[in-house]
């Protein structure tokens, strides 16, 4: 158990700060979203020039909003499920099932993450978005598209970071199941967030 | 034998396995079990193209216009215009609260905020006026489900993008229904005023109180009709209608009122993120389990013995809203919706139910869903809110649920309710010399 223990509080000190990182991230790219929509209607209807990219750069700052919010919202409880079953079954019964339920959701991340960087670096990673450009020099003088691998990555970003969340959800679950909950660092808040 | 996920679909939803990772494993294993190794990575590539939807964005933007408004202390001006109006009638402030709800639905479009928003601030109240606090915990809960009824409605946008179907025209066929359920609520909280030992009206507001509390909610009062009024004029597409919601609401909360300051604002962005990344994850996730429900012919072998039960649409409708009823007594509505709609839509608009009617239908009684024991959502917000116990809410909201399957009924038998509106705005798809019937109700596709 000490080892359990041991790896549990490794990855929520690494979980911890780098979900952090991607809740500044999603709080920026949030407001640049609504942002970048005004922007789209401004531009319509105010100068009557309508922006080419607009609607692809939100599209794209919001898979990454999914992207690095995910994990956060999944390691504190907030991906919807009927937990009713577990809460009725005997607690050991019930522990059981939610190491077995943790672990097929581990199954999927992993494979989500196999397919995930073979799409990013595969054939479909090398288009470029259809709008979206950077500059390749300081003068910006040469832009180049996007390349749409840039987008893609957000799900794969998204479902690694999950399935280290998911390892770390596992290791609670183990101690739990020991009676060394005590002896876990507490994840703030647990609610289910949906469109409701 | 692929037709075999749905049932191990279900089995992995029962024992608690969350419904993003459902709607992704049973598929990816009868996949996996029938040779079809290849299509697993289809899956995959379903999930982000099924969320690399702009419509979708309009979701996070309503709810952060709603945050906004509650942070901005808008729902504090909601309350005081409603007291203003209806605080004189038959159980008062249980009528506020109701009426509250109803307001307070055109800005966010989320029962969950709703109850806690107008919960918080209500259930008290109630209490110290001498309600007992199960009522006002059960009323808020019921009547936080006009929420998602009347638009904006987070649930509705699922659906018409799920579904493919119009925004404006489920947003449009969701305002009877949400008028109906809230009248409907003030109905019985009268009748049970009338009845019961609930604490004397307050006076009536004099026409200085009624104008000046107008006046102090002229500003969010003017946010539904921003909203409405940009996607139904052609102006702004849903999504664009939702950014502009939101600076309408920052411009209120922090420059009108002053009630929210720039501090609030990461917190606030925050709590979108995170919700918006939960339903592209889902809606996502649904887009893939779709176009395996599509390969396993699931739809046509279940729309056979659907039909082996009954050929009468009402009939069948009937059973499906019994069906609906108990999916939402486990189940939230958006995931309901996303596993649901792809599956059942299709056969009842073969049978010549109107994509729009059923859109509504399915949506109203998810919504009610919410506030079914065991476990509907508002029923438990409404509890950690007025920290009553979720059974004895589930008890005292009983008169009032029986309201809200009433309506059901009501807009499912007659679809005029729900699709007037969006026929005289011209949101429904007609052929054309089809009367206004023949437009709202169209004849059963031939099998």
């Amino acid at each position: 158990m000490p080892v359990i223990l041991l790896a549990a509080r490794a990855l929520a000190a690494f979980n911890a700060p780098v979900l952090a990182v991607g809740r500044g991230i999603a709080i920026v790219l949030m407001a640049l979203m609504v942002l970048v929509i005004l922007a789209q209607i401004f531009f319509r209807f105010v100068i009557g020039d309508a922006l080419n990219w607009t609607e692809e750069a939100a599209r794209f700052m919001m898979l990454w909003v999914a992207g690095v919010a995910a994990p956060t919202a999944y390691r504190r409880g907030g991906f919807v499920a009927i937990d009713m079953v577990v809460l009725m079954m005997p607690r050991i019964i019930g522990s059981l099932l939610t190491l077995f339920l943790l672990f097929l959701a581990l199954i999927v991340l992993v494979v989500g993450v196999q397919i995930g960087w073979g799409e990013v670096t595969g054939f479909g990673g090398r288009f470029a978005t259809a709008a979206l450009k950077y500059p390749t020099d300081l003068g910006f003088e040469t832009w180049v598209k996007v390349p749409r691998s840039w987008m893609m990555a957000s799900l794969l970003v998204g479902v690694t970071s999950m399935a280290i969340v998911n390892v770390e959800l596992i290791l609670r679950a183990i101690a739990t199941m020991a009676g060394r909950e005590a002896d876990l660092p507490v994840i703030p808040e647990s609610a289910s967030v949906g469109a409701e | 034998m692929l037709v075999w996920f749905l049932p191990l679909f279900l089995l992995f939803l029962m024992v608690g396995l969350p419904v993003f990772f459902g709607l992704l494993a049973a598929p990816g294993i009868m996949l996996w079990l029938n040779g079809q190794e290849k299509d697993i990575t289809l899956l995959y590539r379903n999930v982000y193209n099924g969320m690399d939807s702009f419509p979708l964005m309009a979701i996070p933007f309503f709810m952060l216009a709603g945050e906004m408004m509650n942070r901005g202390g808008i729902t504090m001006r909601l309350v005081e215009f409603s007291q203003a109006c209806v605080g004189h009638f038959k159980g008062g402030l249980a009528q506020v609260n109701i009426l509250s709800s109803m307001l307070f639905a055109g800005l966010s479009g989320s029962a969950v905020a709703d109850t806690s928003a107008l919960g918080s601030m209500l259930i008290p109240a109630m209490e110290k006026e001498g309600y007992k606090r199960k009522f006002a915990a059960a009323v808020t809960a019921a009547s936080s489900v006009i929420g998602p009824i009347i638009p904006p409605s987070g649930i509705m946008i699922i659906y018409a993008y799920v579904m493919g179907e119009s925004v404006a025209a489920l947003f449009l066929a969701g305002i009877v229904p949400g008028v109906l359920v809230g009248v409907g609520l003030m109905a019985v909280t009268r009748y049970l005023a009338k009845n019961g030992e609930y604490p004397p009206s307050r006076p009536r507001a004099s026409w200085g109180e009624k104008g000046q509390a107008s006046l102090k909610a002229f500003f969010p009062l003017l946010t539904p009709v921003i909203i409405l009024g940009g996607i139904l004029g052609g102006v702004m597409t849903p999504t664009e209608a939702s950014a502009a919601a939101v600076a309408y609401a920052m411009i209120v909360s922090m420059f009108i009122l002053r009630s929210m300051t720039l501090k609030d604002l990461p917190d606030v962005l925050l709590k979108a993120a995170l919700t918006a990344s939960v339903v592209l994850l889902l809606v996502g996730a649904a887009m893939a389990f779709k176009t395996v429900v599509s390969l396993s012919h699931a739809p046509e072998a279940l729309a056979e013995f659907i039909l082996t039960l009954s050929n009468n649409p009402l009939v069948l409708l009937l059973l499906i809203n019994l069906l609906l009823f108990i999916v939402g007594m486990f189940l939230d509505a958006g995931p309901a919706i996303i596993i649901l709609g792809p599956i059942l839509a299709p056969i009842f608009i073969s049978l010549g139910v109107h994509p729009v009617h059923f859109a509504v239908v399915m949506s109203v009684n998810l919504t009610v869903g919410l506030a079914t024991p065991p476990m509907g959502l508002v029923l438990f917000v409404a509890s950690s809110v007025s920290g009553e116990k979720v059974e004895t809410i589930a008890r005292a909201i009983l008169p009032f649920l029986a309201v809200e399957i009433a309506v059901i009924f009501l807009i499912t038998y007659l679809p005029q309710i729900s699709m007037t509106v969006p026929w005289l705005t011209g949101h429904i798809a007609c052929t054309e010399g089809a009367t206004y019937m023949q437009c709202i109700s169209p004849e059963p596709i031939p099998r």
